[in-house]
């Protein structure tokens, strides 16, 4: 579904990414762990536009996207939940979701029965957030925000997600929270890029997983293998 | 070393003897007026760059301040015979203290607040000025005698001179007092407000400071201005120069002593080169070509997107075509300065002199200044030996953000030399807790002491009581490089007074800060990224130079929210042994984390909140058993 070859990107002069290449297939959660600052965050800018990668193909659906604006890619499918969940703090929970899909919802006639049932799909997803519907989501604490980012990123029905960072600043049962979740969405039979700094229990919920060193992917394999390098062990998995 | 200093020293010293010998060579006034006006609007906008550059505040009244200047100058001459140095004496001073006055109201506002506060200013100045007919002879205009500078009459030449030796002055002090603790300060301002006041730099103070000397500038400028024209009129100081001020020194770059130089040069000299035909010609095809040349180079290296290249080629190629139809081109002036303020607003953001440096240091191959040798860690850190007693007493502390009930009676003591966690759930009260203690936040009731004495109200006080802390959210100085963030919050080595640091008397202590500020980059592995801007540093780097920085207060407190928050497991490993380093500095530490192997490694004690309120205390293994903390926090994974 989404396939990075020989992806090349960077920041002005600096190159963070060198030759990256990765496959995510439909239904699949692939993960991508490694050290800050090994280029896990810009591989996902550079895969959804929101950096323009330098070299490199990235083919989503066997459409190739490099080059294309960020919001072009999210038309086409994609949608990135971000690092620190940026969502718009001060709107409604149920703002935040109708936002996700504002690409896809009709401008005027049937905008209302169409968003209710996509609502209703995200809302059986999460509960909690039809709790919160009317509540401004920058008073919403850490893990429900971070439901809220992962359900504006469906709203826009995505062919693939990505998922960076998920449990960043979440408290530990808040963490196992979001690993459930992410559970629920293979349930759900969502294509799923995943960027964890808790390697272990990205390596849980994978399929397959890549591990990256400074701008390079450095090791591939299923969880189980890769749970067997000492390297990786080592480094990683603590 | 020694070829920077040769470099840009010598191209000062050359650029002001030059200036200086062009009245021995050509005999004609009409040059020298002009470069008279160069010196004058140097001036000016080397004060006007204080706000806008250092400061990031879009300041609109520096026009006014140049009239007030000239009008003080030119009563203090007809009404009290004052001589050429007291009246512009008087014009700067009269600079200090409006720019004083408005300072105070006007910067508590922000953005645009600020231009529109500065923008009535300048309105208000010229009405007076206008209306005082009794005083300023309103529209009529006011007529100047030029003084005698100390019983000597001035030529024309003369006054050139005095006013580019002026220059050289303003000049110097103000590299001096921006390369001091002073510019940094005004930087870190324009960066992040909150960590200003949290690393003890006053914010405020420095605002006030800062406009306050631009303004003095300002009426400097003003003083000289009316010594030149020697006619002066309430129109001459109205929006349309404030707007070119502003353009000068955006074209010429900000944050930068030539780039106020070459701005002053393009609004002095430009308007009357324009006026001759073929001199425009030649300046618009040398602008197009600069487009041209800077376009394909930005485009080579990849620096610039398409349309920042494009855009001033296609609006200089709308000069050149425009030169060869229009016939008078002295009528289009506006229209002109519009073109050439859009092209390098779009295709040089940093003004004419920001590319120029860059490209001017790679050419020439300059290397930054060497750095000092880091101190001993003893000396830019003393370690204390903690007594174990309470250092911090929190009594039934509570905050309210209208009716949510964010922090709900805490009471909780810290011991000396201890770890102390703090842990809870999302939205449990833990950082707006860390915000009251640092002062962020004012409880709404409680009691809170730091070795028995009641803290005190605000992050700038309670910063200078030895609490110091980093955010969850990061606040850097991005700007900044590693070592000046350091450096910025540096206790305990700044003593100078501002007219020595004018002077230059300051270099050791910056020295002295520099080598402590090494010693603290080493203590957390960052000490061979002292030159990288904050920004450029990855994000694991950037949770370790906030730390530095913390440390540079010299706390007996360190405030850690939530150090380890987004790091991968290396650099969690590469925080522990940070975290110890410091404990065996006999630093007492809050430790905020959600990393449980963290806190139990690190912790004596460990308090947990939840709704606000302390649900549990004690040893990192007891807590992690009790039932109520299972529950809220932990999980039973």
């Amino acid at each position: 579904m989404l396939v990075v070859e020989n992806l090349h990107a960077g920041y002005g002069a600096s190159k963070v990414l060198e030759d990256v290449s990765l496959k995510v297939a439909q239904g699949r959660i692939v993960a991508l762990i490694g050290a800050n600052g090994a280029g896990k965050t810009t591989t996902m800018r550079a895969v959804s536009g929101m950096l323009k990668p330098g070299k490199g193909r990235v083919l989503l659906d066997g459409k190739p996207v490099q080059g294309y604006d960020a919001s072009k890619i999210a038309r086409m499918g994609l949608a990135h939940a971000p690092e620190g969940r940026k969502v718009f703090g001060p709107l409604s929970t149920e703002d935040n979701l109708l936002l996700g899909a504002y690409s896809r919802l009709p401008l005027f006639f049937g905008f209302r029965t169409k968003a209710a049932q996509d609502l209703e799909k995200v809302y059986e997803l999460f509960p909690l957030l039809r709790e919160r519907r009317l509540q401004l989501s920058g008073t919403l604490s850490g893990g429900e925000q971070q439901m809220l980012a992962i359900g504006r990123a469906l709203m826009a029905n995505p062919k693939v997600m990505l998922l960076d960072e998920p449990s960043m600043g979440l408290a530990p049962v808040i963490v196992q929270e979001v690993f459930n979740t992410i559970r629920r969405l293979k349930a759900a039979g969502i294509t799923l890029l995943l960027v964890e700094q808790f390697a272990k229990s990205a390596l849980e919920v994978a399929d397959y997983a890549y591990v990256m060193e400074r701008g390079r992917i450095v090791a591939e394999g299923e969880p189980a293998e890769l749970q067997k390098d000492e390297r990786v062990l080592e480094a990683y998995l603590g | 070393m020694l070829k920077r200093f040769l470099l840009i020293r010598g191209t000062e010293l050359i650029a002001f003897t030059l200036l200086g010998s062009i009245p021995l060579m050509v005999s004609n006034s009409y040059a020298l007026g002009l470069l008279t006006l160069l010196a004058i609007y140097g001036i000016l906008l080397i004060g006007l760059d204080v706000t806008v550059g250092y400061l990031g505040q879009v300041n609109l009244a520096q026009a006014a301040f140049l009239g007030l200047g000239a009008y003080a100058a030119g009563l203090s001459i007809s009404l009290m015979g004052a001589g050429m140095f007291s009246a512009l004496a008087v014009s700067t001073l009269i600079g200090l203290i409006f720019g004083g006055l408005l300072a105070f109201p006007a910067l508590r506002l922000e953005g645009p607040q600020f231009a529109l506060a500065t923008l009535s200013f300048s309105a208000l100045t010229t009405t007076v000025l206008n209306e005082l007919e009794w005083l300023t002879s309103g529209a009529q205009g006011l007529h100047v005698i030029r003084p005698a500078f100390f019983g000597h009459p001035l030529n024309a030449n003369g006054f050139y001179w005095l006013c580019l030796i002026l220059l050289a002055l303003v000049w110097m002090s103000m590299r001096n007092l921006l390369s001091s603790q002073w510019g940094r300060a005004f930087e870190a301002l324009r960066d992040s407000p909150i960590a200003t006041d949290a690393m003890g730099i006053g914010t405020y103070r420095h605002k006030v400071a800062g406009f306050a000397l631009g303004s003095a500038l300002g009426g400097l400028a003003g003083g000289l201005y009316a010594f030149n024209f020697q006619y002066l009129q309430p129109q001459s100081f109205v929006y349309e120069l404030m707007v070119i001020l502003l353009l000068g020194v955006v074209l010429g770059g900000r944050k930068s002593l030539w780039g106020a130089f070459f701005g002053a040069a393009l609004i002095a000299l430009l308007p009357n080169l324009l006026s001759n035909r073929l001199l425009f010609k030649a300046i618009s095809a040398f602008g197009l070509f600069a487009a041209v040349f800077a376009g394909i180079r930005g485009l080579m290296k990849k620096t610039t997107q398409p349309f920042q290249a494009i855009a001033p080629i296609a609006a200089m190629s709308l000069l050149v075509i425009g030169g060869m139809m229009v016939e008078n081109t002295e009528d289009w002036r506006k229209a002109i300065f519009a073109l050439m303020l859009f092209s390098v607003v779009v295709g040089l953001p940093e003004g004419i002199m920001g590319f120029a440096a860059r490209f001017l240091t790679q050419l020439f191959r300059i290397d930054p200044p060497n750095l000092p040798p880091a101190s001993a860690l003893e000396d830019a850190l003393p370690a204390k030996i903690p007594d174990q007693k309470p250092l911090l007493e929190l009594k039934n502390v509570k905050r309210y953000f209208g009716g949510v009930k964010a922090v709900d009676g805490v009471s909780m003591t810290i011991h000396s030399g201890h770890i102390h966690g703090l842990i809870g759930p999302n939205g449990s009260g833990k950082s707006t807790l860390v915000n009251v203690i640092s002062g962020l936040y004012d409880p709404t009731a409680g009691q809170m002491l730091l070795n028995g004495i009641d803290l005190p109200m605000g992050m700038y006080k309670v910063s200078e009581t030895g609490i110091s802390r980093t955010f969850q959210n990061l606040q850097l100085f991005s700007e900044l490089s590693a070592m000046d963030n350091v450096m910025a919050a540096m206790k305990g080595v700044y003593h100078a007074a501002l007219p020595l640091v004018l002077l230059g008397f300051a270099k050791a202590e910056e020295k002295r800060a520099q080598a402590d500020a090494l010693a603290l980059l080493e203590l957390v592995g960052l000490q061979n990224y002292a030159r990288i801007s904050a920004k450029d540093l990855t994000y694991g780097a950037q949770r370790f130079l906030e730390i530095a920085r913390a440390l540079a207060r010299k706390p007996e407190l360190l405030i850690l929210d939530e150090p380890a928050a987004g790091l991968a497991l290396p650099d969690v490993n590469k925080l522990v042994e940070i975290i110890w380093r410091i404990h065996k500095l006999g630093i007492t530490i809050i430790l905020i984390e959600h990393h449980m192997d963290v806190v139990s490694e690190l912790c004596d004690v460990v308090t947990v909140l939840d709704g606000g309120r302390v649900i549990a205390e004690g040893a990192a293994e007891e807590v992690k058993r009790d039932p109520k903390v299972i529950q809220a926090y932990l999980g039973t994974a």
